[in-house]
């Protein structure tokens, strides 16, 4: 057999035990044929460890996606719930912030127009009408002041409508009832703190920029809500 | 049984699909397996995937043809060959380690080799990379595979065993060629 044939037979694992014998002796006896035995034995080597190495590379790559999917939700996770509450916060203190200067500044303007005496006539709407309004009764007192400027069209029946919208919490009307003050009359004894009003139902409802506008043109004009109007704009800017 | 053979057969052909599914299967139960031995959670993966790796090679050397067994079983088994073999290189505990039934020492005729690797192993990997695909299906078909020439001048379609044969010298050639000239 020539030695190419032994090394082959030997790989393919035919030999015969009395010819395995002989393979052992050759190795002893022939360096040159030890070292091409050597040679073949590394080249099994070399292609077991390549093969080994790519099935091993798929084999990593069946345990990082598993890894990757999750930390990547969990990141995605983390992440919606920092800009959810970014947002959260920002607008609770956006709204909060708007609520306590309402609440700071905001208080029903009084009656000035009937104010209550005992013993006189109480039949009068607009008694009545003040009557409930002092009395915090908003609803009766709305539905009076209605009835007085339909019938009158009396400015401080739209003006003290509007609070009593206000403090009951109808804010949206409230701004359609000042509006309506404004509009009608450009001079009225009640123009500067309709405005001032009407500012401060356009922060109650987080309208800053509208409250603003009106802010600044009352703060330029003398009358008893200037001073407010100056320092409630100041809080705004 | 027929499901085993089935899984096998494919094993042999080193279809990629099957591969992906024995190894998610049996993974779970090969980490629970080996939660019972002195080694870390990394390790265990690095096991497993080694383990999965023989199973593969001795399916495809026909090792796995009489196969009286599940493949999950197999799996394990070559797992605790191969988690003694690395507690016996750290050499860390005598006694920690209990080898029940023993069989785990000799049932396996898988080689793992060192980690180290000699110079000229190394170059006969770079080496045999370049080769060209027709002498890479052979050698790997005799030298990986196991396989006779016989099979191979079959699965080949060679026309004669001695052509087969030139082809696999020149490859050889091929490869101490460019090993030599470093």
């Amino acid at each position: 057999m020539e030695k190419e044939e032994w090394i082959n037979r030997y790989f393919e694992g035919i030999l015969t035990n009395a010819e395995l014998q002989q393979f052992e002796e050759m190795l002893q006896n022939d360096t040159a044929f030890a070292e091409e035995v050597a040679f073949h034995k590394n080249v099994k080597k070399a292609i077991t460890l390549n093969e080994r190495e790519a099935l091993k590379n798929k084999l990593r790559k069946l345990e990082a996606p598993k890894a990757n999917s999750a930390s990547r939700i969990k990141w995605l996770a983390a992440a919606c719930i920092l800009i959810f509450a970014g947002i959260l916060s920002w607008f609770m203190l956006y709204t909060t912030s708007s609520d306590e200067l309402y609440a700071e500044f905001y208080e029903p303007y009084p009656n000035t127009i009937a104010p209550t005496v005992r013993g006189t006539d109480t039949t009068d709407d607009t008694t009545k009408a003040f009557r409930h309004y002092d009395a915090e009764n908003y609803n009766e007192a709305l539905t009076l002041f209605d009835k007085i400027y339909d019938s009158k069209g009396e400015d401080f029946a739209l003006f003290y409508k509007g609070i009593s919208l206000m403090e009951l919490k109808r804010y949206e009307e409230a701004v359609n009832t000042f509006k309506e003050l404004n509009t009608n009359r450009n001079v009225s004894d009640f123009s500067s703190e309709s405005q001032w009003y009407l500012a401060l139902c356009y922060l109650k409802t987080n309208n800053n920029e509208e409250a603003v506008k009106i802010l600044k043109k009352t703060a330029e004009v003398q009358s008893p809500v200037q001073q407010k109007a100056i320092e409630l704009l100041a809080e705004l800017e | 049984m027929n499901e085993i053979q089935n899984s096998i057969r494919l094993l042999k052909a080193g279809d990629q699909k099957t591969i992906t599914a024995v190894y998610k299967e049996n993974r779970a139960g090969f980490i629970l397996f080996c939660s019972r031995y002195p080694i870390d959670g990394d390790e265990v993966a690095d096991v497993y995937q080694d383990a999965v790796i023989a199973l593969c090679e001795n399916a495809k050397k026909g090792k796995l043809d009489t196969l009286s067994s599940s493949i999950s079983t197999y799996l394990y088994a070559i797992g605790k060959y191969m988690i003694f073999q690395r507690l016996r290189k750290k050499k860390t505990s005598t006694t920690v380690i209990n080898d029940e039934d023993g069989a785990s020492e000799t049932e396996f005729e898988y080689e793992i080799y060192d980690e180290i690797e000699d110079r000229a192993v190394s170059q006969l990997r770079e080496a045999f990379a370049k080769l060209g695909d027709k002498c890479k299906k052979v050698l790997s078909l005799f030298y990986y595979e196991e396989k006779k020439l016989d099979e191979i001048q079959d699965m080949l379609g060679y026309s004669n065993k001695d052509v087969l044969k030139s082809q696999k010298s020149r490859c050889i050639k091929q490869l101490r060629d460019l090993t030599q000239n470093k």
